[in-house]
């Protein structure tokens, strides 16, 4: 018999409202203890166990397993089933000590003082960030859409064989003699003996960026445009009168997708790293409070 | 009142799969990673949730079945040839985790291959020279010749000069061709590719223009558990799977 004397929300076959109000309360302020009691003691994160992914906690800073694996690999050359007990309290005293002294550099702030800091910072943030734009893998259409929006980047290196005559400055007729020469006719042998042979500057067949750093600029331009057989006109230089006889020049020749795809992928996400290293850089400028002195504005 | 009780009943078996799966990653997260593999109690639940995870991450650019592709350069998991370490469980751990050229600071990232066409074939080492042509050529002849392939043996003995020479790529590769699976150098003399069919014209492309994959860094992305998954799920695609309690009771029904 239920005794009429027991306030209704105590029953627990009743259906009164005052009782899921009642609980509700409690809960609520139970969880707002909880939660007030884990702010203010700014011990809401600390944990008594050491998760499994992890072989240690110092103040909470967990030391990875797999990092202490690859650290025994490194030092002893053997798995966790081969370490012995000796190799494993090295390593993990090791890493302990690693992980104690970077946070004390922390209290200590030494990125402030220290310019080898400072840069590996700078350099793990932007490492961070280019780390994020490779995971993202772009789809085939997009790498096809970026290598027709940059069709021109993609060719092989064009190859050239030349001889580069140089005759002095005084004997311009005869490097228009030279010059004058039909294709397919490099100059006979007596006639060079009678001038100067070859410069050197290209010997064998060379890639078109030795052959400009070989020739220099100017000559490169006008070697490169010249069929196999031709001869350039007359180009005086410091050096003399260049004439130059295009024995063989392949010029580059643009690759399909299929081909450039390894360097599509490398560029586009180069690109994408770039863009996010200038976002990111731009999200922090304006989230920070810069000031800068009058005289150097 | 029967309502209260199905959701209680229902939360009870929601807490058991939860807590059985904690356990089941805890245990899998201290074992010795390389032990797994033999061990019939964690290989199959890691195995089948590992092959779920790889589906999603890995497989777009390593073929569901993990066969690779040589066209981009992806390497094959089901054969036994391995470009870093040895294919143990924490050597493709490491890789899933920290990735290859990834950026990640942890990555492996030693090698790579120059780009002897270029006026600049290594962005960090300068002193590689870029080379002519011709020694492309020559070295192109020489790998072929180490594989046992035919080609000009006149061009290929100039090439094994410019492998153990000038070219510098004994380097990475070792004086024998063999290469190095702590760099990530391949074995040369094989007929195994990462890129291209092995023709002339592609171990010419290798050379002229350099090559560089990439296997992005998955530390952010997965958890420790799910990286030690998949890593046993790719090791077990080129290794005969040991045959557990589980599996013959699973065939038997």
């Amino acid at each position: 018999m239920p005794d009429p004397t027991e306030p209704l929300w105590i029953k627990v076959t009743g259906g009164g409202s005052r009782r899921s109000f009642v609980l509700l309360g409690g809960g609520a302020l139970l969880g707002l203890l909880m939660a007030g009691y884990s702010l203010f003691t700014a011990r809401g994160t600390s944990t008594l166990i050491v998760p499994p992914e992890d072989v240690a906690l110092i103040n909470q800073q967990p030391i990875s397993r797999s990092d202490y694996l690859l650290q025994l690999q490194t030092l002893y050359g053997v798995d966790l089933g081969h370490a012995t007990a000796a190799q494993r309290r090295k390593v993990l005293d090791d890493m302990i000590r690693e992980e104690l002294f970077v946070q004390r550099g922390r209290e200590l702030d030494v990125a402030s003082t220290d310019p080898d800091v400072r840069a590996a910072m700078v350099n793990a943030v932007e490492l961070e960030i280019a780390a994020d734009a490779i995971t993202q893998q772009p789809t085939e259409a997009q790498l096809r859409l970026y290598f027709a929006s940059h069709r021109a980047r993609y060719a092989s290196e064009g190859t050239m064989s030349l001889r580069d005559y140089v005759f002095p400055p005084r004997e311009s007729a005869a490097a228009a003699e030279a010059a004058g020469l039909p294709r397919f006719s490099p100059p006979t042998r007596a006639f060079l003996e009678r001038w100067h042979a070859a410069s050197g500057k290209v010997v064998d067949e060379e890639f078109y960026f030795a052959a400009k750093i070989h020739l220099g600029d100017r000559l490169f331009e006008a070697a490169r445009d010249l069929v196999d057989g031709g001869v350039s006109a007359p180009i005086t230089g410091a050096e003399g009168i260049h004439v130059l006889y295009m024995i063989k020049n392949k010029k580059p020749v643009p690759f399909d997708f299929v081909a450039a795809r390894d360097r599509v992928l490398t560029d586009y996400r180069n690109d994408a790293i770039g863009h996010l290293r200038t976002g990111d850089e731009a999200f922090l400028r304006k989230r920070a409070n810069i000031l800068i002195a009058e005289d150097v504005r | 009142m029967r309502l209260a009780l199905l959701l209680a009943a229902e939360a009870c078996i929601v807490a058991a799969v939860l807590l059985h799966s904690s356990q089941f990653e805890g245990r899998l997260l201290r074992s010795d990673p390389n032990a797994i593999p033999n061990n019939a109690a964690l290989l199959p639940f890691a195995r089948e949730r590992g092959e779920a995870l790889y589906g999603t991450h890995c497989a777009a650019c390593h073929g569901q079945l993990g066969q690779g592709d040589t066209e981009r350069g992806i390497p094959n998991l089901t054969d036994d040839d391995w470009l870093y370490g040895v294919g143990s469980v924490s050597d493709i751990e490491q890789i899933v985790k920290y990735g290859i050229r990834s950026f990640n600071p942890k990555a492996l990232n030693l090698a790579i291959m120059p780009a002897y066409a270029t006026a600049r074939p290594s962005v960090r080492d300068s002193s590689i020279r870029a080379l002519s042509p011709e020694n492309i050529r020559d070295l192109a002849e020489f790998l072929l010749r180490e594989q046992g392939r035919a080609g000009d043996t006149v061009a290929a003995a100039r090439g094994a000069e410019l492998f153990a020479g000038a070219g510098g790529c004994y380097d990475c590769h070792a004086i024998d061709g063999k290469g190095d699976p702590a760099i990530g150098a391949p074995n040369l003399t094989d007929r195994i590719t990462l890129y291209g069919d092995g023709s002339r014209e592609s171990l010419s492309m290798s050379i002229a223009y350099g090559r560089h994959g990439v296997c992005p860094a998955w530390a952010a992305r997965m958890g420790a558990a799910e990286i030690r998954e998949v890593a046993i799920f790719v090791h077990s695609l080129s290794h005969e799977p040991r045959r557990t309690e589980t599996d013959t009771r699973a065939r038997s029904d």
